[in-house]
């Protein structure tokens, strides 16, 4: 924990401390440091700084704020004894992050979280960051909170499976899943603790303990096909912050020429480089988990793909071969 | 010499505290000798001063002196109602769960937000999560669809301007969905690919439009995401036959009442909707040799065409 060192983020972090302080009226110094962030000569210099502030007839008396053996205390309090409104970008984080935990297993909508993001809405309309109070339209009356929820939606399509799995983490519970594996295009029956559930660049993953390879594996939750307890239970461990799915330097790469229509490939996959080319044509190299991957993005980009390297055979030729065998017509 | 933050805390509390608007001159007599004497680097050393407190959401307002022996002057001054945290009276239970909220999204604003709301992250660390993308450009565009405000901003070099109905965030991007003006129609943007950040989006007048009352960013949202900055076509039916390898994968994307059929062998036939093509090829090719389109005939017909296509370009010699 390294606190914030510039003027700006020390004042600013002073200014949410204080409040929290004064209602409080002493708290170790220990904790005030855990709480913020900071260490705690980080916590001591800046209240002994701030306690130095002073206007006249005021001087030194502003902030009445002490560092005694370890505790701090707050004297009569006279200014900062509320905190700065939300700023634009935190008030969509919380928002965001409501949202999103509405979208999660376990959320209960009728629950805490949905009143706390109702009067969070309702506050943020009331001090103008929301719904700005603006003119009187037929709107108003139907409640800023409803209006507002059209306005910022998560949609995290949560796969039918997530909700169990993240019992199964909360719990400890072992399972036994069938697993879809593309790159082999084959299903493979595993024992997995899952330790994590997470939602990432729309996918949803679970990180788990896998028996077959021994290790902590992160597997796609949508390429599960069936779970059922075996019946053991583990220790539940302190999560882990779960890694991304395609973060692997060792796999192969590719060279791949896209048309402008298919530039979205950009966007959508981890590249290591773009080189433009004429007519909004573009030249990537992208990591390809297996031959049937790339196969599977030059099949579904036709025309608008020119594979450059791997050199030889394409992989989606035999592949689009093998597809065009099932579209004819079984003789007999 | 005092310490920035000395001087800082000095200046919000005055501010806070006068009961009218300071002039620079004041301000500077107040803060006895903790700005510099000469005109020139006073007003620079105030200015950087001003912002920096902007910059951490102080709100300062500015008023110009209309008459008098000061007319002209500009002066200034904090609405302590303007600058304090509404309360949001939130029992114990609600702070906790947007507390935990917030670290399933592990956003730092987030956090700073908690801390303004009298709570803190501590240890939560719950099992499950989800990463957010953080754009500069979500607050003011969420602001201005709050505060029915056109938006302008540059998107892939074409300045646009936008009466922003709602934020989706659908398949790992945010996108924006409203009335395009030039175009005079719906449109839908993806965030990530506006020019400039932050400071590209321009925001207009408050309530200068209203939104439809049946808009849902979900149901507006266009079928194939090529079609980002166009809109969506009416949809038809395909008949698609699945094999038992990806059944049951497939009937929990589409749901059972998709199921046409059911085969001894284990596949089956579902009925998608397939009026946007290239959403629909999509789809369907990337199940790879695990689907067949069955009907109707012509777009069984492209399926081969299209399928024949790749093979030649992808088989060598016919190879570049």
């Amino acid at each position: 924990m390294s606190g914030p060192r510039n003027a700006e983020d020390r004042l600013r972090r002073l200014l949410v401390m204080l409040p929290w302080l004064m209602e409080v009226g002493e708290a170790p110094l220990a904790d005030v440091a855990r709480r913020f962030e900071m260490t705690e000569s980080q916590v001591q210099s800046d209240l002994e700084l701030i306690a130095m502030c002073g206007l006249p007839p005021f001087v030194d008396e502003m902030i009445d704020v002490f560092v005694d053996d370890g505790i701090v205390f707050v004297g009569i309090p006279r200014l900062f004894t509320r905190p700065l409104r939300l700023t634009a970008p935190e008030a969509f984080s919380l928002l965001t992050s409501a949202r999103t935990a509405m979208e999660l297993p376990g959320a209960d909508a009728a629950g805490a979280l949905g009143r706390g993001l109702a009067k969070l809405a309702a506050a943020l309309a009331d001090a103008g960051l929301a719904t700005t109070t603006t003119t009187t339209t037929t709107t108003t009356t139907t409640g800023g909170d409803i209006d507002d929820a059209a306005g910022v939606v998560v949609d995290l399509a949560r796969p039918e499976f997530a909700d169990h799995l993240a019992e199964a983490a909360a719990s400890g519970t072992e399972l036994e899943i069938t697993y879809y594996s593309p790159a082999r295009a084959e299903i493979t029956r595993r024992s997995i603790v899952p330790r994590h559930v997470f939602a990432d660049a729309g996918n949803w993953y679970v990180s788990a303990d896998d028996d077959r390879s021994q290790s902590r594996r992160t597997f796609r939750v949508d390429r599960i096909e069936s779970i059922t307890a075996t019946g053991r239970t583990m220790d539940v461990e302190a999560t882990t912050s779960p890694g991304r799915f395609f973060e692997d330097a060792d796999v192969d790469r590719a060279t791949i020429r896209v048309s402008p229509d298919a530039r979205w490939v950009l966007d959508q996959y981890p590249i290591d480089g773009v080189v433009e080319l004429a007519d909004g044509w573009a030249e990537a190299r992208l990591p390809v988990s297996s031959d049937r991957w790339l196969a599977k993005l030059l099949i579904r980009l036709g025309p608008d793909a020119v594979l450059i390297e791997p050199a030889g055979e394409s992989p989606a030729a035999a592949i689009a071969r093998c597809m065009l065998d099932r579209y004819r017509p079984v003789a007999g | 010499m005092v310490d920035r933050i000395e001087r800082l805390t000095n200046l919000l509390a005055l501010l806070l505290e006068t009961t009218r608007p300071l002039s620079l001159i004041e301000i500077a007599g107040d803060l006895d000798g903790q700005y510099p004497d000469a005109d020139k680097a006073r007003r620079a050393s105030f200015e950087r001063d001003k912002s920096a407190l902007r910059d951490i959401g102080v709100p300062i307002e500015t008023e110009i002196v209309g008459g008098g022996p000061f007319a002209g002057q500009t002066t200034y001054r904090i609405d302590r109602r303007a600058y304090e945290l509404a309360d949001l009276d939130l029992t114990s239970d609600e702070m906790r769960a947007l507390q935990v909220a917030v670290a399933a999204v592990r956003s730092d604003s987030g956090k700073e937000a908690i801390w303004k709301l009298g709570g803190a992250l501590g240890d939560e660390r719950p099992p499950v999560s989800a990463m957010i993308p953080e754009r500069p450009e979500l607050p003011a565009i969420r602001a201005a669809v709050a505060a029915r405000a056109s938006i302008e901003f540059g998107y892939r070099g074409e300045p646009r301007t936008l009466d922003p109905w709602g934020l989706l965030l659908r398949g790992g991007f945010w996108y924006v969905t409203g009335h395009d003006h030039a175009r005079g129609e719906r449109r839908t943007f993806r965030v990530d690919r506006f020019d400039g950040g932050a400071d590209g989006v321009l925001a207009g007048e408050p309530g200068s439009f209203e939104r439809p009352s049946s808009f849902d960013p979900r149901t507006a949202f266009p079928a194939d995401p090529k079609q980002i900055g166009y809109v969506a076509d009416e949809s038809t039916d395909a008949l698609v036959l699945i094999d038992g390898l990806r059944a049951d994968a497939i009937e929990r994307e589409l749901g059972a009442d998709r199921i046409v059929e059911r085969n001894d062998n284990g596949s089956i036939l579902v009925s998608v909707p397939a009026g946007n093509l290239a959403a629909f090829r999509s789809w369907a090719l990337g199940l790879l040799d695990h689907a067949v389109v069955e009907s109707p005939p012509e777009l069984r017909a492209h399926m081969i065409e299209w399928l024949t296509a790749v093979v030649d370009s992808n088989s060598e010699p016919g190879r570049r």
